[in-house]
């Protein structure tokens, strides 16, 4: 009998370690996450990093950026959400105000690279002192200008302007060679985009649109007024395409991408896209400046937010923490976005183009402003930033729309169901 | 005719005969169009009423207000503004559609070499959807990429590309010969309907009686074709009224909000903003507005009495 259970111990052993391992796979989790479109380029890699090595699993949806906000909601309302989502930054806060999102305050706090992630991901992703958002993808705004067209316009080619004034000299030079040639491009009737590329030049400035808590319109700064004054004379000048004015953004990057175009506030997004799809666009980038130099940078990119009472929290953090390792910085970084973990930020880029420099230098000072209604505010086609640029930017009456701009953005502010 | 069916069949037998049994049957037959009519209009015209009174965000919990979203909706300025713009996109819309239409109408509806290419070419933008012709639109309106101006300056008559969307009456009048392609064709095979329906000897005899051509469209073609006219004009206000796709997709409303119509002041307010239960107040509103308007036309373009 002892025999017996000597020879067949080793099979027993076997049976029980191939059932063990059975059962351990199926008690394999699968949480599933969302992403906007803006993400499709990193995102399904990082995924598949992950998922590689580990025996829980990502299931990926990638959503269209217009859809993602709204679908959310219906399938919160519903019981479908997923269980975590990579969402635009500025959306944190009113995400978290409507009581949909799991308070991972702990979490976030008991990691010991914390200190280190982007600051104003973390900022937007705090809701009444408790953290409900994580960074995750980030873009910070740029200035970036054609070497080729500078050069003909007999410029230095590896300068870039560094204040103001400069910026207005040297689109009209590049201007002047004629041609399809424009000195400035921007999308005119795009809140998104101005947000993300002019008001950096207010804030570098020492103005700012809002205040700090988001609960005042602080449109009549003169900085403001003066930014304003930089884009009208380029416009007035003829420097900027005739199509910028109704732009919506859909030639946010692609007008600079042609080639015609000397200067262009841009992002980070722009670095990858300009080498892999259009390699023979020689370009600088660098910072956006204020009136008299110093520069400022807006801060985007997603927060990685999880839906209230998912039974997939586990799986959620390992994907976090792998997304924060070395390795998942490197594939974000590799992919279009950059690190938002400052201390390992060099590492991550470290074998990429040196120009991802310079925009993580702005991500790491990059500002975001902090609003529940955000989207009311300045992303709405039809929302004051959006009327006001347009009005201020190619209309008669600066002023008036100022105004106008300030008092519709005070009382959307005022109305919020929560400040 | 259910008491003649209850009288004459015997109270015993519970088989249903004659007239009782034809109604179930009738009802059966009608009963597929009564569950959609209920599940697609009748169930969510209730939700949308239900939601309008309550506070309703994307996210988070809902709450009942009474009818403080309709106390709101008589503050909120945009959307009046809206309305109007709307109301005034409707009567030039409407006027440009019929100017068109109905001209085509008549030329069509003669026998004559072609007849049927012409009115196939006439109607073939009307069977387009409104969100692909706006794309195309969109285009071809684009000032750097599209036809119009780019074509306009390579052949000299412009010395500057001209951005027809970036001011609003350029822009407005780009929408409404846009929106007239797209529609006319429609309703021209309405009005030709119409046209075909009045009997000829009628046109034969105001002609031996010297009637003109002018005496007997007056006389004639417009009193025979009250009903076809109100259906156009009523198809060509509620669509007017409801316009949307357009001025989402070539101009977002632009240039700076000039062209915000009622329909998308509740699309921006319910998925921009997010205020559920506001937008669909603003939709009972709107549903009011257009009804009233539909019975005053109907009422105006009624049969007058003694016709016929």
């Amino acid at each position: 009998m002892r025999n017996l259970i000597a020879k067949l111990a080793p099979k027993l052993a076997l049976t029980a370690a191939v059932l063990g391992s059975g059962l351990g796979a199926a008690a394999a989790d699968t949480a599933n996450i969302w992403v906007r479109a803006d993400g499709s380029n990193f995102m399904p890699k990082i995924v598949d990093a992950y998922n590689k090595v580990h025996k829980d699993q990502i299931k990926l949806d990638i959503i269209p950026n217009a859809e993602i906000i709204p679908k959310y909601g219906a399938a919160a309302a519903g019981g479908t959400a997923p269980d975590a989502l990579s969402l635009d930054l500025i959306y944190t806060p009113s995400f978290a105000a409507s009581g949909q999102l799991e308070d991972i305050t702990d979490w976030a706090k008991s990691l010991p690279y914390f200190a280190s992630l982007s600051p104003a991901h973390v900022k937007t992703g705090t809701y009444k002192d408790h953290i409900y958002g994580l960074p995750f993808s980030a873009d910070a705004s740029v200035l970036i200008w054609n070497k080729k067209l500078f050069k003909q316009a007999g410029l230095d080619p590896e300068k870039g302007p560094t204040n103001w004034a400069e910026i207005a000299a040297d689109a009209e030079k590049v201007n002047a060679l004629g041609g399809n040639i424009k000195g400035f491009y921007f999308s005119g009737n795009c809140g998104g985009c101005n947000i993300f590329t002019f008001t950096p030049l207010i804030w570098a400035s020492g103005g700012d649109i809002l205040s700090a808590d988001g609960s005042k319109a602080t449109l009549d700064s003169p900085q403001l007024r003066g930014a304003i004054d930089l884009y009208r004379s380029m416009v007035k000048k003829d420097l900027v395409p005739a199509g910028a004015q109704t732009d919506t953004g859909a030639n946010f990057f692609a007008a600079f991408a042609a080639g015609n175009i000397g200067i262009s506030p841009s992002g980070a997004f722009a670095i990858g896209a300009l080498n892999t799809q259009y390699p023979n666009v020689d370009y600088g980038v660098t910072f956006l400046p204020g009136k008299d130099g110093g520069w400022s940078s807006f801060a985007g990119g997603d927060n990685f937010v999880v839906t209230k009472g998912t039974k997939k929290l586990a799986v959620v953090k390992e994907f976090l923490d792998f997304a924060y390792s070395l390795e998942g910085q490197t594939i974000l970084a590799k992919y279009g976005s950059l690190p938002v973990r400052g201390d390992i930020a060099k590492d991550a880029l470290k074998d990429l183009d040196p120009r991802y420099q310079i925009a993580a230098e702005a991500m790491a000072k990059g500002k975001t402003p902090y609003s529940v209604v955000f989207n009311d505010l300045i992303n709405s086609a039809n929302g004051p930033w959006t009327q006001m640029i347009n009005e201020v930017f190619f209309g008669d009456d600066v002023d008036g729309a100022i105004a106008n701009a300030q008092e519709t953005m005070q009382s959307i502010i005022d109305q919020a169901p929560q400040k | 005719m259910t008491t003649i069916a209850t009288t004459t069949a015997p109270p015993r037998a519970k088989k249903l005969v004659g007239a009782g049994r034809r109604q179930w049957i009738g009802l059966l037959y009608v009963a597929p169009a009564v569950a959609l009519v209920m599940v697609f209009f009748v169930i969510p015209l209730g939700m949308t009423a239900w939601m309008s009174l309550h506070n309703w965000p994307l996210m988070g919990d809902h709450f009942y207000i009474g009818f403080d979203n309709y106390v709101a909706i008589l503050r909120d300025t945009r959307f009046w503004n809206a309305l109007k713009f709307t109301g005034y996109y409707t009567v030039i819309v409407t006027i440009a559609i019929f100017a068109v239409a109905f001209p085509l109408a008549i030329f069509i509806e003669k026998p004559r070499p072609l007849a049927n290419l012409y009115r196939t070419f006439f109607f073939m933008p009307a069977v387009v959807g409104f969100a692909s012709a706006s794309l195309l639109w969109s285009w071809l309106l684009n000032v750097d990429s599209g036809l119009f101006s780019p074509a306009a300056y390579e052949l000299g008559l412009i010395d500057k590309k001209f951005n027809l969307l970036a001011t609003f009456q350029p822009a407005f009048w780009s929408i409404i010969a846009m929106v007239v392609w797209k529609v006319a064709g429609f309703t021209m095979i309405i009005l030709m309907t119409g046209l075909q329906s009045i009997p000829q000897d009628l046109q034969e005899a105001a002609v031996i009686d010297g009637a003109g051509p002018f005496a007997r469209f007056r006389a004639i073609t417009l009193p025979l074709m009250r009903r076809t006219l109100a259906l156009a004009l009523i198809l060509s206000v509620a669509g007017s009224i409801l316009a949307f796709d357009q001025f989402y997709i070539i101009l977002r409303g632009g240039p700076r909000n000039q062209t915000l119509t009622a329909v998308y002041w509740i699309f921006n307010q319910s998925f921009v903003s997010f205020k559920l239960g506001y937008g669909a107040a603003l939709s009972m509103v709107l549903l009011v507005i257009l009804v009233a308007l539909s019975l005053v036309q109907l009422w105006l373009l009624r049969k007058p009495e003694g016709l016929d």
